[in-house]
């Protein structure tokens, strides 16, 4: 490294990479254990890091866990509107979000089930807000150009779906068979705006372009 | 323990959970709350979570069983999803307590807890699958569609529950509905069933 002439040994990078393995920690230990029965010292052991340094990140553990929300909330959007244009379709943009899930089943569980089922008041809120988000950003686009007139409730309900899909494989650990299912999340996502044949439709083509990206 | 004192204990012990939280939730005031020994819970549970893994099942199949007894002779499917899912919103409103404890304070304890939520939403997954009948287009639709009209309705009756609103799940009825039908039978024919839910309320 020292011939690169790159210092990876500066205090900002070695602060960033602590707080990283601290929040990575956490997210393992709440998916192996529940949020409740995790120990902030669970966390210091997996991170190996010591209790000074994760006091100088986070205020407490429930502090660290919004923090490894945030961060997941911040990529999923950020994979999301780099996903390409809608123009591009409702495929790649799924596909890149069922990727990043499948490529961080702890974070994901921590962020789907955690933060949902098994923390405090403020988690929940905070997960229902971000559930709310896209529903918005659902509703926005209007996937379906003539859709018009579904409530919130109905479009909250169309995540809902896909969200019960995504709990039940991280909770089984099949968190990387997730994209295989990509048919699926298009179909559920359009179907109350484009109706049955044009949400089939867009779930075959997804299929095609994920067997052909696969090649 | 009869049969009677068994279920009023894991009633008890379910209150105890909803009410404390799993931490502080107490098999002695369980006991105490319906006159059960010390002795009797032995003979019966190997613990707390063993009791509190009972209890949860206990208010699981009663979920599913009066569900099922209001619609399982209804010959017509969407008919049938109807009247199931009012029959369902309308326990859950009525015990608001036992609406909390089968959506958030048991499966939140651990992941082997929400494991048991999770087969509670499979559960209902097979009485949709007739709906496949029902759809507009020609060719199969997804394979987890059942599951996504699951989904889609415990994402409404969970929000509500969590903001203390479980009263007010009958009154949303025909949204749930739509939401549930839509997978299978589009959102022209959903709406429809919509509007008849909100007419004969």
């Amino acid at each position: 490294m020292g011939d690169l002439g790159v210092t990876t040994t500066g205090p900002e990078l070695l602060a960033v990479s602590d707080r990283d393995r601290i929040l990575r920690a956490l997210a393992e230990c709440c998916a192996e254990r529940g949020f409740a029965a995790t120990e902030i010292e669970d966390v210091l052991a997996r991170a190996g890091v010591s209790r000074d340094r994760f006091d100088t990140h986070f205020a407490s553990k429930e502090d660290c866990a919004s923090a490894a929300f945030n961060k997941l909330v911040s990529d999923m959007l950020a994979t999301l509107s780099t996903a390409g244009a809608p123009a591009a379709g409702m495929a790649v943009a799924a596909n890149a979000v069922l990727e990043m899930i499948a490529a961080e089943p702890a974070f994901s569980h921590l962020g789907l089930i955690g933060f949902r089922q098994g923390g405090t008041q403020r988690m929940r809120n905070a997960y229902e807000s971000a559930a709310r988000v896209l529903s918005l950003m659902m509703e926005r686009t209007r996937l379906g150009r003539g859709a018009g007139g579904l409530s919130y409730t109905q479009t909250r309900a169309a995540v809902g779906g896909a969200e019960a899909l995504l709990r039940r494989e991280l909770a089984a650990g099949r968190g990387s068979r997730l994209p295989s299912l990509l048919p699926d999340f298009v179909y559920a996502a359009l179907v109350p705006f484009v109706g049955q044949g044009e949400a089939l439709r867009q779930a075959r083509e997804a299929a095609r372009w994920a067997a052909e990206e696969e090649r | 323990m009869n049969t009677g004192q068994r279920e009023a204990l894991l009633e008890a012990m379910m209150n105890e959970l909803v009410s404390n939280g799993y931490g502080e939730a107490s098999v002695e005031a369980a006991m105490r709350n319906v006159g059960v020994s010390r002795a009797e819970f032995m003979s019966d549970f190997r613990g707390k979570d063993d009791c509190l893994f009972a209890g949860y099942d206990l208010l699981a199949d009663r979920l599913v069983a009066r569900a099922s007894e209001r619609c399982d002779s209804i010959e017509s499917w969407p008919e049938r999803v109807r009247q199931g899912l009012a029959a369902l919103l309308d326990q859950l409103a009525a015990e608001p307590g036992m609406a909390r404890a089968l959506t958030r304070a048991f499966p939140g304890i651990r992941p082997d807890t929400y494991e048991r939520y999770v087969s509670l939403l499979g559960r209902f997954a097979p009485l949709m699958t007739e709906g496949r009948e029902y759809a507009e287009v020609e060719e199969e639709l997804p394979g987890e569609v059942e599951l996504l009209s699951v989904g889609a309705a415990e994402a409404i009756i969970f929000g509500e529950v969590d903001a203390g609103r479980a009263e007010q799940l009958p009154e949303m009825l025909p949204e749930i509905l739509f939401s549930v039908l839509v997978p299978f039978v589009g959102p022209e024919r959903a709406a429809d069933e919509m509007r008849g839910a909100s007419a004969t309320g």
